[in-house]
């Protein structure tokens, strides 16, 4: 003798739990081709994209010299140098430093900083008054994490 | 001394002399022992002369006697700085042109009152191991014959600067290669991808025409002039925190490494450079109407700035000859007049490197015995490099380190049993240096001798 019965379905909710994007550390470990780096850098600091003429000159000019961050450090140096490079106001950067470090590293890095980078830099501005925004923008933009994706 | 005493003595004696052995004294530059033998002189220029050039245009004189098939009064010497000989007095085509004359139908004027022949040997009949141009340039510069090399990619042997740096514990500022182009994967040439050595060890490299020129005034010449202590310091500090966070493994970030100090001065040259050149206040060869000889005048710059232990300076002007014959005899006519001028430049207007410097020059690659069809203006025809002459060329070698010897080894030419490698290059520059001997054998091409040990 067999016995069959019918089992009551089970009603089964799914939502969804808001999480944040940003990972703090993210393993970055391709490095960027030349092309890539300079669209990236001229795009962050002038919010465009650079006109293909502009980057194969540039491109140019980074494999006349032999030293890559030597090179790259003169261009950023002349970007900084010419008109058009959005970046905060001494006084925005002054008024609000925690928002500016965390911006500044969504900019260059693509992630939120560390406890510890953050204090970092709010340590650093507050014993340095004379840092401006371009002395950190141009810090981020030569060093070795933004060299990587 | 009582026998147990002795017997202490010569067992602690044997435990230091031991401890001596084990425990050598370690250079900062990670080798282990001094080099022993003194350099023969303080500055090498390496000069890599200058885009395949055919022996029967330079060291054999024939011009267009053996070129072009016409009689023999037609030969002559048209490489009067480097090389002995009458130039030749019919059919000038490899000069300028005078007002109204027929193109290059003046010879550009000496420089050198003596060729650099007589300042020191010519090998007039050298072997190139390798037929194409960048093949040819790294056998030049690595002392292998490169036979496995492609293209595009670092040399796969270490270079004469990696050597050079690494044994001798030079900064990177003391060895440059400037070459006239980027292209054929050329700004490749001042490091190796070999793991001993490699890119650490490398070169500072510039490009002049492209660094100097129209695209490096739009992209360099502007920078900003940041003050070395109010600007500059907050920014390494800050830079140097991210950095260290970040931690980039060893070989990830593939460049050659200046220090800090020596990127402030090479930033501070490249400025200077610009505004200089903005004022025409660079001297160069008297006829600079080619790339070359424009690449000449910044290598002169590099020389009175940094005094580089060792520079190479690439040519190529000369490759003209695949398409153009008349073209080559002026590009060839003009390495010449160049390299004229950057000798005596070095001899009096670089007191520092006057009368240390030794210079060598040796072309990559010969060219073809007979000419492809393709002619030019005055119907002459051009050359290729693909046979057996393309292999045979010559080294001129002259200053500092050849003391007293001066002559012309100049054994009848034979592929099988020439009387120098190109090749030998990178093992004379390191005997000049004194680290001849702490070059890895297997890394050369076989047959390679120093040049000093084969006269």
């Amino acid at each position: 003798m067999v016995f069959l019965s019918c089992k009551k379905d089970r009603r089964v909710n799914y939502a969804v739990v808001n999480q944040t994007a940003n990972d703090i550390i993210i393993n970055k470990n391709k490095a960027k081709t030349e092309t890539q780096f300079i669209s990236i850098l001229y795009a962050n600091l002038f919010q465009e994209a650079l006109p293909i003429n502009e980057l194969i000159m540039t491109q140019n000019v980074i494999q006349s010299v032999g030293d890559r961050a030597l090179v790259y450090e003169i261009i950023l140096s002349n970007y900084m140098n010419t008109n058009g490079v959005k970046m905060p106001s001494d006084s925005a950067m002054k008024a609000n430093p925690e928002q500016f470090i965390i911006d500044t590293y969504k900019q260059f890095y693509l992630r939120i900083p560390s406890e510890l980078e953050k204090n970092f830099f709010l340590n650093y501005f507050e014993a340095n008054p004379n840092v401006r925004p371009e002395l950190v923008y141009t810090s981020f933009a030569a060093s070795d994490e933004y060299l990587f994706y | 001394m009582s026998k147990i005493k002795r017997k202490k003595f010569i067992k602690q004696a044997a435990t230091v002399a031991a401890g001596s052995f084990v425990l050598p004294y370690i250079l900062p530059s990670g080798r282990l022992f001094a080099a022993t033998p003194d350099p023969k002189s303080e500055y090498v220029i390496y000069v890599l002369f200058a885009g395949g050039v055919r022996q029967q245009e330079a060291t054999l004189q024939g011009y267009l006697h053996t070129s072009q098939d016409l009689d023999s009064s037609f030969a002559g010497n048209i490489m009067p700085n480097m090389l002995q000989g009458a130039m030749p007095t019919k059919k000038i085509a490899f000069g300028t042109t005078s007002p109204g004359g027929t193109v290059g139908d003046t010879p550009i004027p000496k420089i050198l009152s003596s060729p650099l022949q007589d300042q020191g040997v010519l090998f007039k009949e050298v072997r190139a191991v390798n037929p194409g141009h960048y093949g040819g340039l790294n056998s030049l510069l690595t002392g292998n014959s490169s036979v496995a090399q492609g293209l595009k990619v670092r040399p796969n042997f270490p270079t004469i600067f990696e050597y050079a740096r690494k044994h001798l514990g030079l900064k990177a500022t003391e060895t440059w290669f400037i070459g006239n182009t980027i292209a054929n994967s050329y700004n490749l040439l001042n490091g190796s991808e070999h793991p001993d050595y490699g890119l650490p060890y490398g070169a500072n490299f510039f490009a002049p025409t492209i660094t100097f020129g129209s695209p490096g005034r739009q992209v360099l010449s502007n920078a900003k002039i940041y003050h070395p202590q109010d600007e500059l310091a907050p920014m390494y500090k800050m830079k140097n925190f991210l950095d260290n966070a970040f931690r980039v493994k060893q070989g990830q970030i593939p460049s050659i490494k200046n220090t800090d100090d020596e990127k402030t001065r090479i930033k501070e040259f490249v400025r200077n450079t610009f505004q200089k050149d903005s004022a025409g206040q660079i001297p160069g060869p008297p006829v600079s109407d080619n790339g070359d000889m424009r690449t000449i005048k910044y290598a002169a710059e590099v020389m009175k700035e940094f005094k580089p232990k060792i520079l190479v300076l690439n040519m190529t002007a000369v490759d003209v000859c695949h398409g153009n014959f008349s073209s080559y005899l002026r590009a060839l006519h003009r390495a010449d007049h160049g390299v004229g001028w950057l000798w005596n430049y070095i001899q009096t207007q670089i007191p520092e490197m006057s009368g240390k410097t030794t210079i060598l020059l040796s072309p990559e690659c010969g060219r073809n015995m007979n000419p492809n069809p393709i002619s030019d203006e005055n119907d002459w025809f051009a050359y290729d490099h693909s046979d057996s002459n393309t292999s045979r060329v010559f080294t001129l070698m002259a200053g500092a380190a050849l003391g007293s010897n001066r002559g012309t080894f100049s054994p009848t030419w034979d592929i099988s049993n020439p009387g120098a490698y190109t090749t030998d290059n990178v093992l004379t520059i390191a005997d000049i240096m004194g680290i001849k001997n702490m070059i890895p054998s297997g890394f050369m091409h076989g047959p390679a001798r120093s040049l000093f040990d084969r006269f």
